[in-house]
């Protein structure tokens, strides 16, 4: 018996046990969905309830972790920030994020990414190195600067733009939207000096240039990134850079902190006074 | 910057495809705007033409634009589909020569017509 | 416990034409893609047509020219046509946003979110409009007999 508001929705999620056989299956679940239930839900009351061998990533529950990446419905998703009464549909498909290696079930396994990430530098490369290592003051930074580069720096890692990318489904050796993303936004970054480095490492045959402006990836962002437009800004200066007219970027300069402190207030008066 | 200045090439042969390629449309097709009373693609049509050293000339550019564009496309889809060191080579290496050896006989079909 | 190997899941090159329920600006990537090697084929074909079987004599280029009326290449050259405007209009598009000159500054995400090339949505749409015409255009010219 279900009470009001509650429906049962059949999930159907893709299983795969590599310890177990390691056949690739679609086993059924009914649960009961309720307004205002997350897909993320469905999966822990599956968890929970019905079978406790379904293994995915959770940890936020509020789209800040980039844990929960999964395919639902054929579209990339974070499964705690979907709505399941989005997809108006008593069948909701859970299957694991495609052009990453599954490790079991809807768990991917997330390394290409990262090794890929790293290999961009994504840090801040200054040419005082002495400054860098162990800094005794401040970069400043313009709010007008900082807007160069804010938008692409929420990056969560979540994984899903790559699961979207058409170059990302054939190419292994691809970077991918997100590393060549968070390279522009290190080379847009006015704190740092080594985006001739950097452009260096994405200006090969599977870099930048592989990127052919699907834009599935900003569609998919789920945090409004725009991955696109930072890799099209990317290949600018890669094309400046090639053609020697890079203009030469004044690094952020250092600042010492204040030395002088604002006067102390005066103590207040007080309003109550006790008649003895 | 070597991957970003072949792409560059790409970008401005395709610009070029697009005039060359515009003049040549105009000429074979648009015929009746050019009071041209010769059916250009006639044999009488195509030997005026083989004797006139500005249309070689344009042919042979619209070729090696044409190539070259064509043929770094295709390296792209064939890269992302079998991406490995190995590959890029043979790709590559196999492209230009195709190339190579089209743009040759593409050039000296117009040049020997040309001279006759 | 032996360390077990994931499993690749990649969607290869079927991934290209089909992955889920994307927007517009997905195909018009994969329509590029095929009308760009169409128009390769059709390269070939005419390269081979205007040196093997030029540098012959008379008889030899009036026969091509007349294996050329079949319906069926015809409609092959009207495809050309028509895949040929596409290619450069849309090419044209890639070529703007590519560099990021048609695209816009970066901005803080606003939810809902809407990325550089949904902003610039209309003036996609507005392509593909010429894009049709143009083909529409052709395709009464080739209607109309003369091809």
């Amino acid at each position: 018996m279900t009470d009001s508001g509650t429906k049962e929705r059949r999930f159907r999620i893709q299983r795969y046990d590599p310890e177990k056989g390691g056949t690739v299956r679609v086993d059924e679940f009914v649960v009961p969905t309720r307004r205002g239930m997350t897909v993320l839900d469905g999966l822990l009351y599956i968890k929970e309830n019905l079978d406790s061998t379904l293994a995915f990533r959770t940890s936020c529950r509020m789209a800040i972790c980039g844990s929960c990446g999964v395919l639902v419905n054929d579209y990339p998703h974070l499964a705690c920030h979907t709505q399941i009464e989005e997809f108006r549909s008593d069948v909701i498909s859970v299957k694991p994020l495609p052009n990453l290696p599954v490790i079991k079930d809807l768990v991917v396994d997330l390394t290409p990414m990262f090794e890929k990430h790293k290999a961009i530098m994504p840090y801040i490369v200054r040419g005082d190195v002495e400054e860098m290592e162990s800094p005794t003051r401040e970069f400043g930074q313009t709010p007008e600067e900082l807007s160069e580069y804010l938008q692409f720096a929420y990056c969560m890692k979540c994984g899903i733009c790559i699961a979207a990318c058409p170059t990302s489904a054939s190419d292994v050796l691809f970077l991918g939207p997100q590393a060549l993303a968070q390279c522009y936004r290190y080379c847009a970054d006015s704190r740092d000096e080594g985006h001739r480095e950097r452009l260096r490492l994405v200006d090969n045959d599977h870099g930048a240039w592989r990127c052919h402006l699907a834009a599935a990836c900003s569609e998919a962002c789920p945090k409004g990134l725009d991955p696109a437009l930072a890799i099209q800004l990317l290949k600018r200066h890669l094309a400046l850079e090639a053609l020697g007219l890079s203009k030469k970027q004044r690094p952020a300069a250092v600042i010492s902190p204040p030395t002088e402190t604002k006067p102390k207030l005066p103590w207040p008066e007080f309003t109550v006074r006790v008649k003895r | 910057m070597r991957a970003t200045r072949f792409h560059l090439l790409h970008i401005v042969t395709a610009v070029l495809i697009a005039v060359f390629l515009g003049i040549h449309m105009v000429r074979q097709h648009l015929d009746a705007l050019l009071y041209d009373s010769e059916d250009p693609s006639s044999w009488a049509s195509m030997i005026d033409r083989a004797s006139s050293g500005l249309w070689a000339a344009l042919y042979i550019a619209l070729l090696a634009v044409a190539l070259y564009h064509a043929l770094y496309g295709l390296r792209g889809i064939i890269l992302e589909v079998v991406p490995s060191p190995r590959a890029n080579r043979i790709v590559t290496w196999s492209l230009i020569v195709v190339g190579l050896a089209a743009f040759g006989w593409g050039t000296y079909v117009p040049v020997h017509l040309l001279g006759s | 416990m032996k360390r077990m190997q994931p499993r690749q899941n990649n969607l290869g090159p079927r991934g290209w034409v089909w992955a889920g329920r994307y927007q517009m600006e997905r195909y018009l990537y994969v329509l590029h893609r095929v009308t760009g090697l169409g128009l390769l084929l059709f390269g070939v074909i005419h390269l081979i047509m205007t040196t093997f079987f030029r540098i012959g004599d008379e008889d030899m280029w009036e026969s091509t020219i007349s294996v050329l009326h079949n319906p069926v290449l015809k409609v092959g050259a009207y495809l050309v046509a028509a895949g040929f405007v596409f290619h450069a209009l849309n090419g044209l598009r890639l070529i703007l946003q590519e560099f990021g000159f048609a695209l816009g500054r970066p901005s803080p995400p606003v939810y809902p979110y809407k990325d550089a090339l949904r902003k610039r949505r209309p003036w996609t749409v507005g392509m593909i409009g010429v894009i049709v015409a143009l083909s529409a255009v052709l395709l009464y010219d080739f209607v109309s007999g003369g091809w």
